[in-house]
């Protein structure tokens, strides 16, 4: 086992121990990971990454969607393929490979002072969730916080009990979901994300919006945002491309001259609209 | 001047070989590429330290076409890793040609800059001495003088002067090299012999301008038409000296195995397929559109200098005849407004 800092040998991983798996969805776990001797293999930034892996099969690249202090590294995994298809039958106890943390993660310190739009479909808000999250322990450094999230159905949503119980209950705190289409024990809103952000039209006025989901998602939340008058350096998002080594190495996250997994994955839109529209 | 006379040749490359492993520009079968003059068969491998470009270039010297990462032992949930430098012994890159040691200086900055250093290539860079082969006779589809390089002056830690005559002039540019030299001063000359004039170029492009064109050009009608003829096959981007892109993957026997890297290239599908089906780059048209982009672009936005270096392995290769200076002179003629 590697005992060297990722730094020094940033594609070897570290191990660490699976503590708890909890289920988010029929298609979402959550991973709880700490060293065996205790103890977070290294710090994230909201927004920062990690690549996981289940060493004998494969890696992927996952947003850390909660470091809890020295506690736990926290990743939400939805099952998609060959390597998040193993790691959904893996059991607590289980070892796991990390390195990282990888990216250069959302702009908290900047953010400060401002009111927070968040716009989540599906298991977008895993990257979000750090960031919501980090509002929450800062809360006194941030203004009103809005939370918009959709999935296809109430079974999608992850994080429910935050969603409904835990962050509607923290001052000045609005957090309003959607599900794509109705079901019976359903009486909240149903549609997509983007129309019902702008049925809710917050005010662009001192906000700093962030939004992650599927790609077609984001699309039209950016339309929607400056259709009600977001400005391209109040809207940041998060991408997605395909990783192999995550640090600017492998040549294939990326997007004109800039490497994702190291010059992103959040940008905000003004430094988007700079790049060829390759993602 | 120090010289180094032909017919020490054989006796130095020995000496050196004692110590370190060297690589030379050799022909070997139908191909030609640098191989190890320590272990060489000379029923089929000959020294061609006159050839300009080898077919096969010394990129796999310093970041090799498959290197094993570390060994993987899981035993039910636990699982053991160790680090495996595959081989990081001293080596020494005998006759490379600017256009391949300018290749170098471009993965020097890939793997060395830019945040992180990748511990796998340090361990051999630091390990590797360049000795250059200056060029005065460039070849048919040589180009590296419209890339910005000077042939007759190679970034290498020596560099050797062909003087037509009875020897090459040895000229030791930094520290390292000095260390070498030192090792084998009593087998070089002390003489005077003038280094020859630079012929021609029988390709001429010229590069400066094209990075700040190719800005404007993403969309550009251009890229469908140049593609239409490639197979996606990526025999130009394993050719390429430069081209660095990589893979990681992993390989097990039950219980036991290992992660490896290997060279990978942007020409295939496979490169940037998502989960699910999406792919950023679908068609031949955006993967085509990349490499050129990579090269001529978005390299030289990010370190300054293009990723092509001019030693026209690809022109050669290439079976459907995609040549990059064609390209780079289609990109000047482009007209930008459609
Ligand atoms: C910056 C970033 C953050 C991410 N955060 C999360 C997260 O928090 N939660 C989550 O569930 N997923 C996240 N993903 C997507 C996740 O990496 C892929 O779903 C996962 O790698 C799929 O692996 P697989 O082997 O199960 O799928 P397969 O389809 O079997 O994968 C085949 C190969 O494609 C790669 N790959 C597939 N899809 C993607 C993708 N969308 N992006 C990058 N590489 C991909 C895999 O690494 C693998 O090498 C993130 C991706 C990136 C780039
Ligand atoms: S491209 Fe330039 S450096 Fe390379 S072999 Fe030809 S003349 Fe020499
Ligand atoms: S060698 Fe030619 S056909 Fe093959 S991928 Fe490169 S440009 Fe396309
Ligand atoms: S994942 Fe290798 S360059 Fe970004």
């Amino acid at each position: 086992m590697s005992d060297k800092c990722s730094c020094e040998q940033p594609l070897v991983p570290v191990m660490v121990e699976v503590i708890d798996i909890k289920d988010e969805t029929p298609d979402v776990k959550s991973f709880y990971c700490r060293k065996t001797e205790g103890g977070v293999p290294f710090d994230v930034k909201p927004g920062q990454c990690a690549m996981v892996s289940q060493v004998a099969i494969g890696e992927g690249m996952f947003s850390c969607t909660w470091q809890e202090e020295q506690e736990y590294l926290q990743f939400a995994i939805k099952k998609v393929g060959l390597l998040t298809d193993e790691l959904h039958a893996i059991e607590v106890g289980q070892k796991l490979g990390v390195r990282g943390p990888y990216g250069n993660g959302f702009p908290v310190e900047e953010c400060q002072g401002k009111d927070m739009l968040f716009i989540a479909g599906g298991i977008g808000l895993a990257p979000l969730r750090s960031f919501i999250k980090y509002c929450f322990k800062h809360r006194e450094d941030y203004g009103k916080i809005t939370i918009i999230y959709g999935s296809r159905s109430y079974a999608d949503l992850c994080f429910k009990e935050e969603l409904f119980n835990e962050w509607p209950a923290i001052k000045d705190t609005q957090v309003y979901v959607t599900i794509d289409n109705p079901e019976e024990a359903w009486d909240g809103h149903v549609g997509f994300v983007p129309a019902y952000v702008e049925e809710i039209n917050p005010d662009p006025a001192g906000m700093i919006a962030v939004t992650c989901g599927p790609p077609i998602m984001i699309k039209f939340v950016l339309q929607s945002l400056e259709k009600m008058g977001y400005t391209d350096d109040q809207v940041i998002t998060t991408l997605e491309m395909r990783m192999k080594c995550g640090i600017g190495k492998c040549g294939r996250c990326n997007i004109g001259s800039e490497y994702i997994c190291l010059d992103g994955p959040v940008f905000n839109l003004a430094q988007l609209r700079l790049l060829p529209q390759e993602w | 001047m120090k010289i180094l006379n032909k017919n020490q040749l054989e006796t130095i490359l020995n000496k050196l070989a004692e110590e370190a492993e060297v690589f030379v520009p050799m022909s070997k079968g139908n191909s030609s590429g640098f191989y190890s003059w320590k272990t060489r068969n000379p029923e089929t491998e000959r020294l061609m330290l006159d050839a300009l470009n080898v077919y096969l270039s010394p990129k796999n010297i310093g970041f090799p076409q498959t290197e094993k990462m570390y060994s993987i032992k899981q035993s039910g949930p636990d699982v053991e890793i160790k680090e495996t430098f595959e081989d990081s012994d001293p080596r020494i890159i005998f006759g490379i040609r600017a256009c391949d040691a300018r290749a170098i200086t471009c993965m020097d900055d890939v793997f060395l800059t830019r945040g992180y250093e990748d511990s796998f290539y340090k361990a051999r860079r630091d390990n590797t001495t360049i000795i250059a082969n200056a060029c005065y006779n460039p070849g048919p589809n040589c180009f590296c003088a419209g890339m910005g390089i000077d042939p007759t002056e190679p970034n290498a830690d020596i560099i050797i002067r062909d003087t037509g005559d009875t020897g090459y002039i040895w000229e030791t540019k930094t520290t390292q090299g000095e260390q070498l030299s030192a090792r084998i001063a009593d087998l070089l000359e002390e003489k005077e012999l003038k280094a020859p004039e630079l012929k021609p170029f029988k390709t001429n492009v010229e590069y400066a301008g094209v990075a700040e064109k190719l800005k404007s050009m993403f969309e550009h009608p251009i890229w469908e038409e140049l593609s239409q003829t490639c197979q996606n096959c990526g025999i130009c981007t394993y050719v390429c000296p430069s081209c660095h892109c990589f893979d990681i993957q992993v390989k097990m026997w039950g219980d036991e195995g290992y992660r490896f890297r290997c060279w990978d290239s942007c020409m295939y599908t496979e490169y940037s397929a998502e989960a699910g089906g999406g792919n950023p780059r679908p068609t031949t048209k955006e993967r085509f559109r990349n490499r050129f982009l990579h090269k001529l672009e978005f390299f030289t936005e990010r370190y300054g200098y293009p990723l092509c270096t001019g030693c026209g392995r690809c022109i050669v290769a290439c079976p459907t005849g995609i040549n990059i200076v064609n390209i780079i002179d289609q990109v000047k003629e482009a007209n930008v407004d459609v």
